[in-house]
């Protein structure tokens, strides 16, 4: 089995090729394709023209691409560590010995697992100035006397968004952490049982440092995701007020769909260098703290 | 109290919130999908309860939300189907087979995962348009299959190379042959494995939005989440009633997938960012 | 079948380089023989069989089953496990999880397209050999190992193989399990009389298995014979150590010539070599040499006033029927059986070494 044959060599290519044409065409290629194309004025009904760098200089003077980075960076910061808290939190719950524990999970999982636009939209109404949930739990309990503006102001589209993003996907964060708790070994915890540490001292000097790497994983794949958020936010306030909430994905979408696919391929590429420079970041900072505990 | 006494406490209260966190907008949406009325909270009024919203959503030809339905089902079958069958086949190639370049490939397609969609989908638009293919089935099984193949891949791969190598040898010793090894052998071995990808895949191509947004235009191809998404009424106001009806009609599958398969969509989603 | 491997090399690539697994090993297996290879964990034993079953390509060399050549590395030609027609034992067992003990042993019979009441006929023939009929509606999750083990075994037999190919069948079982299975490995191989091989690193296993042994040792022979002339006449010091147990003792031993009689040295002692030995000796070139002696051959305090060497018991451990009795001759650690109680550690013993028994070994240890 361990012998490289010439045979073995040509069942892996037979069995690999689907994989490699599929992901060549429909990734690889769209992928290069707008590398290149962001340095092209590439317009619907108009010529092809090679501008090299220009797209991403009248990038930096656009102050809506500017407003959309800042929105986006701004997201990532608030939602993700409160998924990431929340997301332990749950993770912790689930982990604990109870009865209907499956469903239990099973509930905390439905909604990562259904479609974003269906939740924008179960949001938008909740939200709703006149008649939505939000304002009339608000109105009720007396927090405010008037219904929020949540929709219509920037600041508070600022925190639907946020709320309704961490209710998406803390789901997905306490699901990655749970793996990780599972991953515990009970005689630790035992032992640390033995040793007489309370409940909080179990939890900051055993669980958190053991759960170091996988936390960074979740912190990494929730950061990339929510860089590139698009469908919930696109849904629930259409990137409004005045484009408050436009994430950079929905900027360089608003261009493709306007037919300007050199600029939108530019917000794409730095969409694109944004992560990569955050997960090469995440991955140092990973194996930093991997490497002290 | 004990300090046992107060964790129980704590663990009760955490759970109910947790709940609560996670179900209270579906039941709002179930309510408002059953109201005659999406604004009775604020109206003081009464809730009547009606059919009338499923009603409309499931027959109104002109709301297209049955073609939408189906559509969704077809494209995120046919895109888990190819799925599976691709990332099978390249799994099995890379724990089994010795070939230069196996794990350059595994991280390959880790990093293809990286991506955002955003840059595909500019290029894809024009790929499509030139092919004639904007609006049809294709137009999104295919980017579908490539984008979740890396996840499956690392998911398989994960269960595959658990399953012990002298099975592999036992079965060459009973005279099958590559492929036979991977229908005969590992695939029914690894069953849950498959059984997690074909789900997670199923839902990733079932609530995609921006492919699904971009690439198709009518109900001919146009799946749930724009559908939904796009939903106008006929007579310019929002019709909420009809979008949680049919939000009701889309979550539905999921939830039951979900409260069904809760193991296997856990497995899969864990084996794939754990290994990643 | 015949069996022949002739200058079969393998060596395997990995990233400190090259390794050579197997060296320049021929081997012939005859018609209905039960052959054991026998050697220490990654001796290279699993790997020859490997290349018997087709499950590795060799570097170099030829394997003929008969007159039909299945792997030739001159002439290029490797044929598939599958156009061998061999069976294999894994240690694991290897049986298929999802299959119920039936589908199983059919499981060959399966992929060569056989026809279903002819698989049903051998299958249930299998079975019963094995006796097995009972469980071939169970999972093999549900069985014991020894029940795995039958069921192993069943597959193998179940399509009348060339070759019998077994990799450590027996290791996983516990002890008592282990000795009736070898009993019934060993009668089912004199009825069905199919050439087997069967890889061990248990000597008693191999002794009690083998019609011949090979006993390998880093990637090559050592030696091949009937159990009895392992036993007997070690070809040298690793197979004298690896066969029999306790395991022979090795001593440093120097010849000197006193009052005319040759004489062999050990620790403080002097001990005059009989005649038998003689010729053996004064065939030696140098005045040293390695004495090999089995425990077996060492008397404790006996009965009869012969030469005797003086030692101390450094320790004593019951084997049961027997007792090892660790001698410290003079700083020499030697290994005695007897079968005496009254063996009180510390004591001073006289000794009886029968070095008529004695076993000469040149070179180094």
């Amino acid at each position: 089995m361990s012998d490289i044959t010439d045979k073995e060599i040509k069942a892996a290519c037979v069995f690999i090729s689907p994989l490699i044409v599929l992901i060549f065409l429909f990734i690889l290629v769209p992928v290069l394709g707008t590398l290149l194309n962001s340095m092209f004025q590439d317009v619907a009904f108009l010529d092809k023209q090679f501008v090299f760098l220009r797209n991403f200089r009248q990038l930096f003077a656009d102050s809506g691409f500017r407003q959309a980075l800042k929105f986006t960076l701004l997201f990532v910061l608030v939602s993700v560590p409160i998924e990431i808290v929340l997301g332990m939190a749950f993770a912790m719950l689930m982990n604990t010995h109870i009865p209907l524990r499956g469903l239990l999970r099973a509930c905390v999982l439905i909604p990562w697992a259904i479609p974003a636009a269906v939740s924008g939209r179960i949001w938008e109404l909740i939200y709703n100035y006149s008649y939505g949930l939000a304002n009339f739990i608000f109105t009720e309990l007396g927090i405010t006397t008037e219904p929020v503006n949540w929709l219509g102001t920037s600041l508070g589209a600022f925190i639907a968004v946020v709320i309704a993003d961490v209710w998406k996907t803390t789901p997905f964060a306490a699901i990655i952490l749970l793996a990780g708790l599972q991953a515990i070994p009970v005689e630790l915890l035992n032992q640390a049982r033995v040793d007489r540490a309370n409940f909080l001292q179990v939890f900051y000097k055993v669980v958190l440092p053991l759960m170091k790497p996988i936390i960074i994983v979740a912190l990494l794949f929730r950061t990339i995701d929510g860089l590139r958020v698009f469908d919930l936010i696109y849904v629930l306030s259409g990137g409004g007020p005045g484009g408050a909430t436009t994430s950079i994905s929905h900027y360089a979408y608003k261009y493709f769909l306007g037919g300007d696919f050199g600029y939108g391929s530019a917000v794409s590429v730095i969409l694109f260098m944004i992560a990569f420079l955050l997960s090469v970041f995440y991955v140092k900072a990973g194996r930093f703290m991997t490497g002290q505990v | 109290m004990s300090e046992n006494t107060v964790r129980n406490w704590l663990v009760l209260a955490g759970i109910v919130f947790c709940l609560a966190f996670c179900l209270f907008p579906f039941i709002y949406m179930l309510v408002i999908s059953l109201s005659t009325r999406a604004d009775f909270l604020s109206q003081r009024a009464s809730f009547k309860f009606t059919l009338d919203n499923f009603n409309a959503v499931l027959t109104d030809g002109s709301l297209h939300f049955p073609d939408y339905l189906r559509n969704s089902f077809l494209i995120s079958l046919a895109s888990a189907f190819f799925c599976v069958v691709i990332a099978s086949l390249a799994a099995y190639a890379i724990t089994r087979l010795q070939f230069p370049g196996r794990m350059s490939l595994l991280f390959f397609a880790l990093a293809v995962s990286m991506f955002p969609q955003i840059g595909l989908v500019g290029y894809l638009f024009k790929f499509m348009t030139r092919l004639g293919w904007i609006n049809t089935y294709q137009a999104l099984v295919l980017p579908y299959t490539a984008w979740i193949l890396p996840l499956s891949l690392w998911i398989l791969v994960s269960y595959f190379s658990q399953i012990p190598r002298e099975l592999d040898k036992a079965a060459l010793v009973d005279g099958c042959t590559y492929r036979q090894i991977l229908c005969k052998v590992i695939l029914p071995v690894a069953a849950p494995g498959v059984l997690s990808v074909f789900l997670l895949s199923f839902i990733f191509a079932f609530n995609e939005f921006m492919f699904a947004l971009m690439l198709t235009t009518d109900y001919r191809a146009r799946t749930v989440p724009v559908g939904i998404a796009l939903f106008q009424g006929l007579h310019g106001q929002t019709p909420w009633g009809n979008i949680m009806a049919a939000s009701v009609v889309t979550t539905l599958p999921i939830v039951i997938l979900t409260l069904v398969f809760q193991r296997h969509i856990m497995a899969g989603l864990t084996r794939g960012a754990v290994k990643g | 079948m015949k069996v022949e491997l002739t200058d079969i090399t393998k060596e395997f690539t990995s990233l400190r380089g090259r390794v050579v697994a197997l060296d320049d090993i021929s081997i012939k297996i005859d018609e209905g023989e039960f052959f054991v290879l026998l050697g220490p964990s990654g001796c290279g034993k699993s790997t020859l069989l490997n290349l018997i079953a087709g499950l590795e390509k060799p570097t170099a060399g030829r394997i003929q089953f008969d007159d039909k050549v299945v792997a030739d590395t001159d002439r290029r030609i490797f044929l598939t496990p599958k156009e061998r027609n061999v069976a294999f034992v894994f240690q694991s067992y290897a049986l298929y999880p999802h299959l119920d003990v039936f589908e199983n042993i059919a499981f060959p019979l399966r992929i060569a397209r056989i026809e279903k009441a002819e698989i049903k006929k051998a299958v249930e023939q299998a079975a019963a050999t094995l006796e097995i009929t009972d469980l071939l509606a169970v999972r093999p999750a549900e069985l014991s190992g020894g029940q795995r083990q039958r069921v192993a075994i069943a597959r193998a037999i179940v399509r009348k193989p060339n070759v019998f190919l077994l990799d450590e069948p027996l290791s996983n079982l516990d002890a008592r399990l282990r000795i009736a299975m070898r009993a019934e490995i060993k009668n089912l191989q004199d009825k069905l009389g199919i050439t087997t091989v069967y890889v061990t690193h248990d000597q008693v296993e191999a002794m009690g298995l083998g019609d011949r042994i090979a006993v390998l040792n880093r990637g090559k022979i050592e030696q091949i014979g009937t159990p009895e002339s392992l036993y007997e006449k070690p070809a040298g010091i690793f197979v004298a150590q690896f066969i029999g147990s306790p395991p022979m003792n090795i001593i440093d031993a120097s010849i000197i010539k006193a009052d005319g009689k040759l004489c062999v040295v050990l620790g403080n002692q002097k001990l005059v070599i009989p005649s038998e030995k003689i010729r053996e000796i004064e065939g030696l070139k140098e005045n040293h040499f390695i004495l090999g002696l089995r425990p077996e051959h060492i008397t404790i305090n006996p009965p009869d006033n012969a030469q005797m060497l003086t030692a101390t018991i450094h320790s004593v451990e019951s084997l049961g029927r027997e007792t090892a009795v660790y001698l410290d001759v003079d700083g020499l650690a030697i290994t005695a059986l007897c079968d005496r109680e009254g063996m009180g550690k510390g004591r001073q013993v006289r000794v009886r070494i029968h070095l008529d028994k004695m076993h000469i070994f040149k070179g180094e240890r």
